[in-house]
């Protein structure tokens, strides 16, 4: 993201530009890590900037970057009475999960960053946790909600995200309380490793509650159309769709939804919604589509983090990029804040004494309240379920923070 | 019903794809390149069709009229200046050539409209009409109706015009072209210019029904590929045929053995034809 920023600056001569981008593509081979490791903090990223996931890496790079800058201008990290600013390495892994873990191992012995973020998702944040478990590297996964990513018995990865059923549950209690006559349930599935894991989740919530599946189909990644599995769900006469998928997927099955006349009393899409994108991408048809992530700007946490609260990080975040946060750039930035709780806790940078404050962590944040459990993941959050109302994501649950109820009714 | 619901989701979908696939189609059955730029000149399109929209308020209608020939002026410029280097040379080197003029377009799109996801929404939208209890989408339905008369309008060009002639006649024998006074190299440009408006312009179409972003490039290259390959190469009707198959199939597919395998099925489709039938279902050596 340096080059092009320098080129919208703009020096006079193309050979400036270029001499001028070689430079700074040089620096950190040039003057490598150690001549600055003295006095600052390395945090590294592996992040898939380019490539399919670059639109996530860019809202976690954000994320990063804000914190950073936050603590920076506050000091920096007071590690046993001496003040060390931070600094974020990134590397690009190009979407491609193998590169992930070798991104995480250049990191880790040739940058020498002290701590590492997961690179995204969660299978490639498993994919290095492996590398960063052998090097025995703290390492907290922003992104990373699988279960399956924490249950390796390792010791040294944290993650902010809740398993996916804590997202499912509530929305089914919620839907069975408010609507008893939802009675029938077809699920919608990008046969992808969130969007299955969530679906399948929702399979269980359902079951659990007595509702009715009337069909769970997968659709592959890359698929154009819809219109075919939308047809047979509509024969199917659910009361709740229930969709995941990402943007661009979720965007095309609402308009084809809308080209097959299909109405229901719940319509519930996984991940998309949180997103302003999506809002301005569906239009009209966006109405009243629910949804479940694990933060919202509505959260009201008092937390003893620099961000201290949701309105608050959401004033930060506007005036630095100009758009609202969610919940995928406020859990980097919460992450970068546990690292610098549990580093002032320790007092040092001694990986294995940040490890055991992170285990041991008991605090209130904007992002809610955190604490690990066994397994490194986090077990103390309870995720919002909202829906978009007017043009607007309204938090409908838990009834602490909501702004709403929810709306039944699809068109 | 329901079976026709799917029949009529099929052909619809179906002429989509001849849409995406008909530049490309021309392209490499004449000039023998492999456009690896098709996707992105596709998505420009509809980047065009969304700004004008947008910002100025011009419907996709009108906006037709300005993208026919914005890319083809530019499809001309950059087969004149650039291909028409190497066009001689074996298919690789013109692969190569457009991919990487492909990748630096795609990332420029990146840099200038970034990955998120648009969409254009015509106020108000078109909705639908029901025949019976078939339901199609009007611009679904006008998007058919106009890649059927754009694919009509190249086939007339080809056959009728002077210019259609000498496309045909260089496609033919490259040489006896020259000596008979064909200029090969404005001819090429044409025919370049030609499946870069025929893209421009389905790309104004798509963007009422697909997601905009340059991530989309890629897929709809690949469609272009597997229809052109079922159709037949060069062969303007085969681009129809052989998106209506795989609209069909896709369609089918999905409902019989569900949506997770219907893009499997169609490149298993697209092996079988490489294997048994590489030409296509109206692709033969000689076109016209």
């Amino acid at each position: 993201m340096k080059l092009p920023s320098l080129f919208a600056r703009g020096c006079a001569s193309p050979l400036a530009k270029l001499a001028l981008a070689a430079t700074v593509a040089a620096t950190p081979l040039a003057f490598g890590s150690k001549a600055i490791a003295q006095d600052t903090i390395r945090f590294g990223a592996p992040l898939p900037l380019t490539g399919a996931l670059a639109p996530e890496a860019l809202k976690q790079q954000q994320g990063y970057n804000l914190w950073a800058e936050e603590v920076n201008k506050a000091g920096g990290i007071d590690v046993g009475g001496k003040k060390m600013k931070v600094e974020i390495v990134y590397t690009d892994y190009q979407s491609n999960t193998p590169r992930a873990v070798q991104a995480a191992e250049q990191l880790i012995t040739q940058e020498k960053v002290h701590f590492l973020f997961s690179p995204f998702g969660s299978g490639a944040a498993k994919a290095a946790s492996t590398v960063s478990e052998r090097y025995k590297v703290p390492t907290i996964a922003s992104t990373a909600s699988s279960e399956q990513v924490y249950d390796q018995g390792y010791k040294y990865l944290f993650g902010t995200f809740t398993p996916n059923d804590t997202l499912t549950t509530p929305l089914t209690e919620l839907v069975v309380k408010q609507a008893p006559h939802v009675k029938r349930v077809a699920i919608l599935a990008r046969n992808d490793l969130f969007p299955l894991a969530i679906a399948q989740e929702m399979e269980k919530s359902a079951r659990a509650n007595n509702l009715e599946v009337v069909s769970f189909e997968k659709y592959a990644i890359n698929t154009m159309d819809h219109s075919s599995a939308l047809a047979q769900i509509k024969a199917l006469k659910p009361e709740w769709i229930f969709a995941t998928g990402y943007i661009n997927d979720l965007v095309l099955l609402r308009k084809q939804m809308g080209d097959q006349r299909i109405e229901a009393e719940v319509v519930t899409m996984i991940a998309g919604p949180a997103y302003q994108e999506f809002i301005d991408a569906a239009g009209a048809g966006a109405e009243n589509i629910s949804s479940a992530a694990w933060w919202h700007p509505a959260v009201k946490y008092e937390g003893v983090d620099l961000f201290k609260t949701a309105e608050n990080y959401v004033k930060l975040f506007e005036a630095k990029y100009n758009v609202t946060p969610d919940y995928a750039q406020a859990s980097s930035s919460v992450s970068g804040e546990l690292f610098r709780l549990a580093i002032e806790k320790a007092g040092s940078l001694d990986r294995d004494k940040v490890r055991d404050e992170l285990a041991n962590m008991d605090v209130m944040t904007f992002w809610g309240p955190v604490r690990f459990g066994p397994t490194g993941q986090i077990n103390s959050l309870e995720p919002p379920v909202f829906q978009i109302q007017g043009g607007k994501a309204v938090v409908v649950y838990p009834a602490e923070i909501k702004q709403g109820d929810l709306r039944l009714g699809v068109k | 019903m329901f079976t026709l619901q799917i029949l009529a989701n099929g052909v619809v979908l179906g002429c989509l794809y001849a849409c995406i696939a008909v530049g490309f189609s021309l392209v490499w059955g004449v000039l023998n390149v492999i456009n690896l730029m098709h996707g992105s000149f596709i998505v420009l399109g509809s980047y065009l069709a969304w700004g004008a929209y947008n910002s100025l308020g011009l419907s996709p209608w009108v906006c037709l009229l300005v993208a026919a020939p914005l890319f083809y002026v530019a499809g001309y410029l950059i087969q004149r200046g650039v291909l028409n280097r190497v066009i001689a040379a074996p298919v690789l080197v013109t692969l190569t050539l457009t991919f990487g003029l492909d990748l630096i377009l795609n990332n420029a799109m990146l840099l200038a409209f970034k990955a998120d996801y648009r969409k254009l929404l015509l106020d108000p939208p078109l909705g639908t009409v029901a025949f019976g209890s078939v339901v199609v989408p009007v611009d679904r339905l006008i998007a058919t109706f106009l890649a059927l008369a754009l694919t009509g309008l190249l086939y007339v060009i080809l056959r009728r015009s002077r210019i259609g002639r000498a496309i045909i006649a260089v496609r033919l024998d490259r040489d006896a072209a020259r000596l008979m006074g064909v200029n090969v190299a404005s001819t090429y440009a044409a025919a370049f210019g030609f499946g870069a408006a025929m893209a421009g312009c389905a790309g104004v179409l798509l963007a009422l029904i697909f997601p905009i972003s340059p991530l989309s490039a890629t897929p709809y290259l690949g469609k272009a590929f597997v229809v052109c390959v079922l159709g037949g190469l060069g062969s303007v009707p085969g681009a129809v045929l052989g998106g209506l198959i795989l609209g069909l199939v896709e369609s089918f597919g999905a409902f019989a053995i569900g949506p997770e395998h219907a893009v499997t099925l169609s490149f298993a489709l697209l092996i079988l034809f490489l294997i048994f039938r590489p030409q296509g279902l109206l692709g033969k050596r000689g076109f016209e």
